[in-house]
């Protein structure tokens, strides 16, 4: 695209630019992976895809919204709308490699011990913290809370009991708020119900 | 921390994605993405309104095809007439004695035509 239509671009909202994508202005559409392109993949990356695999489902997930835009009513912010269409196909990628099954038979329960830094930075290192997590507590919790996706919705995505979701994410939330939280030490995760 | 502030600041840090060092080379592949799908649904659905087309007229003049080429002969030798009483040397009116290229000349327009429409339509699809 070129430098003035970037910057005639640049200064429209995102939904005055879902409006122009919606009639075919595929530049405008740009615009928008421009913007939240970074958004998208780390997101997909955050729940446990490598470098490469999370920009093929961004770059799917953009060109999925990109013929879906009519349906983008802008209830919620267009960042909100592609991560949830990228979760999904993420989702959906690790369900064609039966990776997604492995999930269902992750413990929930049992000790872990979670070592925290302490240190101001680690406030900061969501990245770091969510490597702390099993597979199954990162990928629900980044589903709840980067992709706003209900409980509900992330157990029927995961082909999960919501019970199991619920515990993850509970279990994740503990040993990101004790990773992420300022000073800490070290703590021990006792064994936990599946309530 | 309270429970619920603690979510929303996490809800907030995912939000806070960091802008990654290729994000502008990331859009210009799915902008070049976008591109070569159109061109490929653009050529897809332009033989499709063809083909379409082609079936659509061909039905269409096929139907009674032998009735028109007559009445249209009929038409242009009583146009002919006429158009001889009042130029007789008009050049153009003798095209009108080849009833037949009238015909042709038709089906052609309406294969366009229905091409065209059909095209919109699947577009719109």
């Amino acid at each position: 695209m070129s430098g003035s239509t970037t910057q005639r671009f640049a200064s429209l909202h995102d939904v005055e630019l879902c409006s122009r994508a919606a009639i075919g202005e595929r530049a405008a559409f740009g615009e928008l992976v421009r913007r939240h392109g970074s958004a998208v993949r780390g997101l997909l990356r955050r729940m446990g895809a490598q470098a490469s695999e999370a920009d093929d489902v961004a770059q799917d997930a953009f060109l999925t919204a990109f013929e879906r835009i009519s349906e983008f009513r802008g209830e919620g912010t267009f960042a909100a709308w592609v991560k949830r269409i990228a979760a999904r196909a993420y989702l959906r990628r690790l369900q064609r490699e039966k990776k997604l099954g492995a999930l269902a038979s992750e413990p929930i329960d049992g000790e872990a011990e979670v070592e925290v830094k302490g240190d101001a930075d680690a406030a900061i290192d969501l990245d770091g913290a969510l490597k702390q997590l099993s597979a199954a507590e990162r990928l629900c919790v980044s589903l709840c809370f980067g992709a706003g996706l209900s409980h509900a919705e992330a157990a029927e995505s995961l082909n999960l009991p919501l019970g199991t979701v619920k515990s993850h994410v509970k279990r994740g939330l503990e040993k990101l708020r004790a990773r992420l939280a300022p000073g800490g030490g070290v703590i021990v995760e006792g064994r936990r119900g599946n309530g | 921390m309270a429970e619920a502030e603690f979510e929303r600041r996490l809800e907030r840090l995912f939000a806070e994605a960091p802008e990654l060092a290729d994000a502008v080379a990331f859009a210009d592949r799915v902008e070049r993405r976008l591109a070569t799908g159109w061109t490929a649904r653009r050529w897809l659905i332009g033989a499709a309104g063809v083909a379409g087309g082609v079936i659509g007229a061909s039905q269409l003049i096929m139907s009674n095809l032998f009735q028109r080429v007559e009445n249209v002969s009929d038409s242009a030798r009583v146009l002919k007439a006429g158009f001889t009483q009042v130029a007789p040397r008009a050049a153009w009116v003798s095209g009108f004695a080849e009833g037949g290229v009238v015909v042709w000349v038709a089906s052609a327009l309406a294969i366009v035509a229905m091409g065209f429409a059909l095209t919109r339509v699947i577009e719109e699809l």
